[in-house]
């Protein structure tokens, strides 16, 4: 608003001569010049403060400078004074450091971490040792104990499938020495002992009843029961997921474990070193359920008052009897029964050899007793008997000429020609018929034996020969009258069988 | 042959009230300063001394100030005889979770008796939290009474659990 006046007067002065705007601006302006004659009076004096200010402050700025210089110095001298100071703040700093970013300083540390080891371990051997020796002996013994119930659950496979006479043996040797069979099998296979026997409610954790081998009461064991029910019930909460069903089974602590058997109310808790045996599971659940039938609703009610429930530690001992090592209840046989097993095992022995014996002689006798109508049966009955039997033998055996030197079979009492394993050379004597059995009945064959033709004599049978000779189609065999064939070699008396059935 | 009768009780309460040391102070009869904050529950025993033969208290030392409504700690409250409810006097908010420690016992057992504890009375010139509160807020809860302990001068500590296992005893 003041502008345009200001334009309008500006814009005046265009003409020349006396000019009352003048007169009229310096009116006008007089009170702005004396306006601006202030302000500028002002800004030097402004201007000469800031001089000084600056002067005092470099002069500040140069004092403050000499102060640090001169505290620079002290610490410098003062440093070894300090450190004492300052040390245990740096262990708290430290220690604070580590508890509020412990990953931070894993990072920080680690990479050094191998290296102090090696260090530690090359100037101090024995304390490192002696340190680590726990975290170790540990570690290996777990690596054993896995490895030996690895190997138990092999030889028990293999206990499995090998029973047969050789087991059965076995079993029947342990027994004599008093151990029985399935315990004989339980100690070969599994080195497992029950530890404890613990019995405790759901939900609050107090023990309903304690089974400890030993007489006295173990201590701490409803401090055991209530954190393995919090353990329990932390890992149903946790990875249960809302399945009732599921349940913490088992707790496996070095080589020793916790089988878990729930019931309705209470569960059992097994304590137990090595491997359990085939079905101590399903024993344990027997054992709850059978407590649970009898004593249900006593467990379901128990406050805590010791005198509400019956003593069931006898019921818990049962279960750790059963599953007892060998050593401690097998009951060895007594004297007596010993005795009394070798005598019947002697008898027994004795009767076996007196069926055999009878059995043998029944057989050799039995020839006599029912005499057979073919005496062919004879030498075969005879080969059997042995020369014991021999003696026996009434005079009528016929078997003796077998045993001949000549080894010529005695005829049969039939047509059965004798046999000469050694055949005499013999010549036609002439043209003959030759038949097929020693007899004129038997029907020709229309063969000729051509005189003096090479012929063997086989067998002699009375008046007739059996020979066998060269033909033309082949080996030709026959009987003929002994008359037409000319023996080239003579025939010994005993050679020639006497016996002719007529 | 003496009757021995186990109770389970629970201790509950905010983040470092102090019920550890409260359990350590009653048990093993020390304290120690240095906090340690309880994972999951603690269980410790104190054998007592009755007329009838011993009592057994087992106390389930639980984890400060959980959530609530978690199963855990649920599965942690079953078969709990008594509890005893903890604050901090120099902070008043640990007053706030007594309400829904109690309806979770309730629910559970609703004769259950519940003690309250304000514990820290020697830290006497940070206190926050009066007489008058502590009065209205147990009988709220149905509680009969409050203690004002010290796990560290062990000032009325064996007396509150004392007075729990005799609320016990006759509510069995």
């Amino acid at each position: 608003m003041e502008k345009a006046p200001k334009d309008t007067i500006n814009t005046g002065p265009t003409g020349d001569g006396i000019n009352p705007l003048d007169s009229i601006r310096a009116i006008l302006l007089a009170d702005v010049q004396e306006g601006l004659g202030a302000l500028e009076r002002q800004i030097d004096g402004l201007q000469r403060q800031t001089d000084t200010d600056k002067v005092s402050l470099q002069q500040q700025l140069e004092d403050i400078l000499v102060e640090l210089e001169q505290l620079r110095k002290k610490i410098q001298k003062d440093a070894e004074e300090l450190i004492p100071r300052v040390a245990p703040e740096l262990g708290n700093m430290i220690g604070g450091a580590i508890r509020d970013s412990r990953d931070e300083m894993a990072e920080a540390l680690g990479p050094v971490m191998g290296e102090a080891i090696r260090v530690q371990i090359r100037n101090s051997r024995k304390d490192m040792i002696e340190a680590l020796f726990p975290i170790i002996g540990e570690t290996v013994q777990r690596a054993i104990g896995e490895f030996a119930k690895e190997l138990q659950r092999n030889i028990d496979a293999q206990l499995r499938r090998s029973i047969g006479p050789q087991g059965f043996l076995r079993i029947v040797f342990a027994r004599l020495r008093g151990i029985p069979a399935s315990q004989l099998t339980l100690r070969d296979a599994l080195p497992f002992a029950i530890r404890e026997i613990f019995l405790i409610q759901h939900g609050s954790g107090l023990l309903l009843a304690h089974y400890h081998p030993s007489k006295d009461e173990a201590p701490d064991t409803d401090l055991i029961s209530a954190m393995l029910t919090a353990t329990r019930d932390f890992v149903h909460d946790s990875f249960g997921q809302g399945e009732a069903e599921n349940e913490l089974d088992e707790v496996q602590y070095g080589d020793q474990r916790i089988i878990i058997q729930s019931g309705r109310t209470a569960y059992l808790a097994v304590v137990i070193t090595g491997v359990e045996p085939e079905g101590f599971r399903s024993r344990m659940h027997t054992l709850v359920s059978e407590m649970h039938v009898s004593h249900g609703i006593v467990f379901k009610r128990y406050n805590g008052d010791s005198t509400t429930i019956p003593n069931l530690r006898p019921k818990l001992a049962i279960l750790a009897d059963e599953y007892a090592d060998v050593e401690e209840v097998a009951e060895p046989l007594s004297r007596g029964t010993k005795l009394a097993l070798a005598i019947g095992s002697l008898l027994g022995i004795i009767l076996v050899g007196l069926a055999c014996f009878y059995l043998q002689f029944t057989i050799a006798l039995f020839p006599l007793a029912f005499p057979s109508d073919t005496p062919i049966a004879m030498p075969t009955a005879t080969s059997v008997s042995t020369l014991t039997a021999t003696e026996t033998s009434p005079p009528t055996f016929t078997a003796t000429p077998i045993f001949t030197p000549t080894d010529t079979f005695t005829p049969a009492a039939t047509f059965t020609p004798s046999f000469t394993p050694t055949p005499i050379m013999a010549v036609a004597a002439g043209n003959v018929w030759v038949r097929p059995e020693p007899d004129y009945s038997g029907d020709l064959r229309f063969t000729v034996l051509r005189r003096n033709t090479s012929v063997r004599v086989l067998s002699v049978y009375g008046l007739w020969m059996e020979v066998e000779w060269q033909a033309e189609n082949g080996l030709q065999r026959g009987w003929v009258l002994a008359e037409w064939i000319t023996l080239l070699e003579p025939v010994l008396a005993d050679q020639i069988t006497p016996t002719q059935i007529p | 042959m003496t009757t021995l009768i186990q109770k389970k009780i629970c201790l509950l309460g905010d983040f470092a009230v102090g019920k550890t040391s409260l359990v350590r102070r009653f048990v093993e009869d020390r304290f120690d300063d240095k906090y340690l904050g309880t994972i999951g529950v603690k269980i410790s025993r104190k054998v007592i001394t009755r007329s009838y033969g011993q009592l057994n208290l087992l106390v389930w030392d639980m984890t400060g100030g959980e959530d609530l409504d978690t199963k855990v700690r649920m599965s942690y409250l079953h078969g709990a005889a008594g509890a005893l409810m903890v604050c901090d006097l120099t902070r008043s908010y640990t007053l706030d979770v007594f309400e829904g420690y109690a309806r979770q016992m309730r629910t559970l057992n609703p004769r259950v008796p519940l003690m309250f504890l304000a514990n820290k009375v020697d830290l006497v010139n940070e206190r926050v939290i009066s007489d008058e509160q502590l009065w209205s807020i147990s009988k709220a809860l149905g509680g009969q009474s409050f203690y004002l302990t010290s796990a560290k001068s062990g000032e009325s500590v064996e007396t509150a659990f004392l007075h729990l296992a005799d609320l016990i005893e006759e509510k069995a």
